[in-house]
């Protein structure tokens, strides 16, 4: 071998091991938790941080841990991919079950590439598009499934308003006449407003009602991870939208929120707080999804910067003057989480420590190694404000080597008689978790 | 030029190789163009575009280089000539390169940049390099002699 071959030999290893350098993180989930998280220099990679565990269910009478003090029980199964939970008041709970409408145009090398090895873990399996009811019956405590709407076009958020049911579909809202005890809507439904449905890379649109019942607020995400589709396609979206029940008219609430995937109101304050999903692809630590209220008018950065002034320098151009703007975030819960379920616990029934502060539905990551997320975490509130770290209150979604996916949690809601209840959509279950006795 | 043997394989292996050897310089050249447009535009088009002529510029190069690999280490009949060499080992490291470069496309927005600007400015150079180099009069009388 001559010394020109030495050289190329060494030139193409240096390309190997950059492109399979995936680094893994560095930091102590924990020191990113909470008001002032730790944030690294962000990285440039070749290949960006990925571990995705397979998914294969829930194996017989399996189910996640609790933490103590608590008891955990499958209350449906066999589900399309459920997504979010409306608990009504007469004990009957609704899933959404759905996901993306898979419309986003593949643009990119990477964009074939990375579809195949994200969808490894049956999170990209396809939804239901339906709303299933389940009642508990009374002899036998056993929940029945009830199809209560069908052919939806991948519907996320959901709501029930005096007699109407509001069904936040990827590219409008639609109100079907409904009252609790229907086994069944009949009603087609009236479009109540149009909502932002071109690619659809963020396809959720999350939906709360203001306490009166005039307004519905709408957490519309991002088109993109950072801006790498064009500005042009994010008008109104990594947004919060407010839209008027009577009118249908509707306007940006707040901006700068990536992907607000859960919309709730604070019950001490009646302040509205969402959970955000944050930028990928500038290192496992990096940046952490977070917690937070969210004022009239307010920009949180996207995409021009995070956590306040952190500037982010793959956009072109650059924006200075919202920069300055930028408002940090009140409470972050780590790195790649994913939160896609969000609750104010109100109810009695579980242990009284987790009464006023919020449970938060980690659906898990795919941008860090290792992984994190995947779990449903509690943060307490003390005069309608975070405190303290970030709690794991249900856990065991994943294989202890975390090669495997038994299920992974989203929407939350609180149960008519006080139980958390979760949406599982890799396991296609739905969770109960109460006191122990 | 050296006077070779030129069986059916061989001569079949070197049309092959004039059809398919323009193709990645083609769209090498391309991707430097739409990366310089980006730099200064940010207009997202043109480095998606950039991403996809780097990709599909290295699956055209695999069978030319395929092909070249074989006539420079194993040829027909007598010595290599030192500026076959050359081009060889050029066209590896351009292809080295731009490798690096796809990976480094595949980061989102302005993240490419300048690096990837760079790359394929790089990849070019070699590609010219190896053009070049084999045409120069003493690489011509070199091998005359």
């Amino acid at each position: 071998m001559n010394r020109n071959s030495g050289t190329t030999l060494i030139a193409v290893a240096c390309v190997v091991a950059l492109t399979a350098c995936g680094e893994h993180a560095q930091l102590d989930p924990r020191t990113q938790m909470g008001k002032d998280p730790e944030l690294p220099k962000p990285q440039n990679f070749l290949v960006p941080p990925m571990q995705v565990p397979t998914g294969v269910g829930w194996q017989g009478d399996a189910h996640p841990a609790v933490a103590d003090g608590l008891s955990i029980e499958k209350i449906a199964g066999g589900l399309i991919h459920p997504r979010q939970l409306l608990a009504l008041p007469n004990g009957d709970v609704l899933v959404v079950e759905s996901n993306g409408p898979g419309t986003e145009a593949v643009t990119t090398p990477k964009q074939l590439i990375a579809g195949m090895v994200k969808g490894r873990s049956g999170k990209a399996a396809k939804g239901g598009n339906r709303i299933t009811l389940l009642r508990k019956q009374a002899e036998t405590g056993k929940w029945e499934p009830h199809v209560l709407l069908e052919h939806l076009h991948s519907p996320f958020g959901i709501q029930w308003i005096d007699r109407a049911l509001y069904v936040a579909d990827t590219d409008r809202i639609m109100k079907y006449r409904f009252e609790p005890g229907q086994l069944q809507i009949a009603d087609p439904g009236t479009e109540l407003a149009d909502l932002p449905s071109t690619v659809n890379h963020h396809w959720t649109k999350s939906m709360v009602a203001s306490r009166d019942g005039t307004k519905l607020y709408v957490g519309v995400g991002s088109n993109s991870n950072i801006a790498e589709n064009g500005l042009e396609v994010e008008y109104r979206r990594a947004a919060v939208l407010e839209v008027d029940v009577a009118t249908g008219a509707s306007r940006v609430f707040a901006s700068g929120l990536r992907n607000p995937t859960g919309l709730q109101w604070e019950p001490q304050t009646g302040t509205l707080w969402a959970i955000v999903n944050e930028r990928d692809e500038i290192g496992a630590d990096l940046v952490p999804d977070y917690l937070t209220s969210v004022k009239e008018g307010g920009f949180y950065g996207w995409p021009y910067s995070y956590y306040g002034q952190h500037v982010d320098p793959r956009v072109k151009e650059q924006r200075p003057d919202l920069v300055a703007k930028a408002i940090k975030p009140d409470y972050a819960i780590a790195s790649h989480v994913a939160p896609l379920g969000l609750l104010f616990y109100t109810g009695s029934s579980l242990p009284g420590s987790y009464r006023g502060g919020a449970f938060i539905g980690e659906h898990g990551s795919w941008d860090r190694s290792p992984l994190s997320g995947y779990k449903v975490s509690f943060v307490r509130f003390v005069n309608g404000r975070p405190t303290g770290p970030v709690e794991s209150v249900v856990t065991g979604f994943y294989s202890k080597d975390e090669s495997s996916l038994y299920g992974a949690p989203v929407g939350l809601a609180q149960g008519a008689d006080g139980a958390l209840l979760i949406a599982d959509d890799v396991g296609n279950a739905v969770w109960s978790v109460n006191a122990s006795k | 030029m050296r006077q070779e043997v030129k069986t059916p394989r061989s001569q079949a292996a070197a049309v092959a190789f004039g059809v398919l050897d323009p193709i990645p310089y083609g769209f090498f050249v391309g991707a430097l163009l739409f990366d310089a447009i980006y730099a200064n535009s940010g207009e997202i088009l043109w480095i998606k575009a950039a991403a996809w002529l780097i990709a599909i510029g290295l699956l055209f190069a695999v069978l030319p280089r395929l092909i070249n690999l074989v006539q420079v280490w194993f040829p027909a009949r007598g010595r290599r000539a030192a500026a076959e060499m050359a081009g060889f080992w050029l066209n590896l490291l351009a292809i080295a390169a731009a490798i690096t470069n796809a990976f480094v496309h595949s980061r989102d927005a302005y993240g490419a940049m300048p690096e990837g600007l760079w790359l394929s400015g790089l990849t070019i150079v070699l590609l010219v390099l190896a053009k070049v180099l084999p045409a120069l009069p003493q690489a011509t009388a070199r091998d005359r002699a």
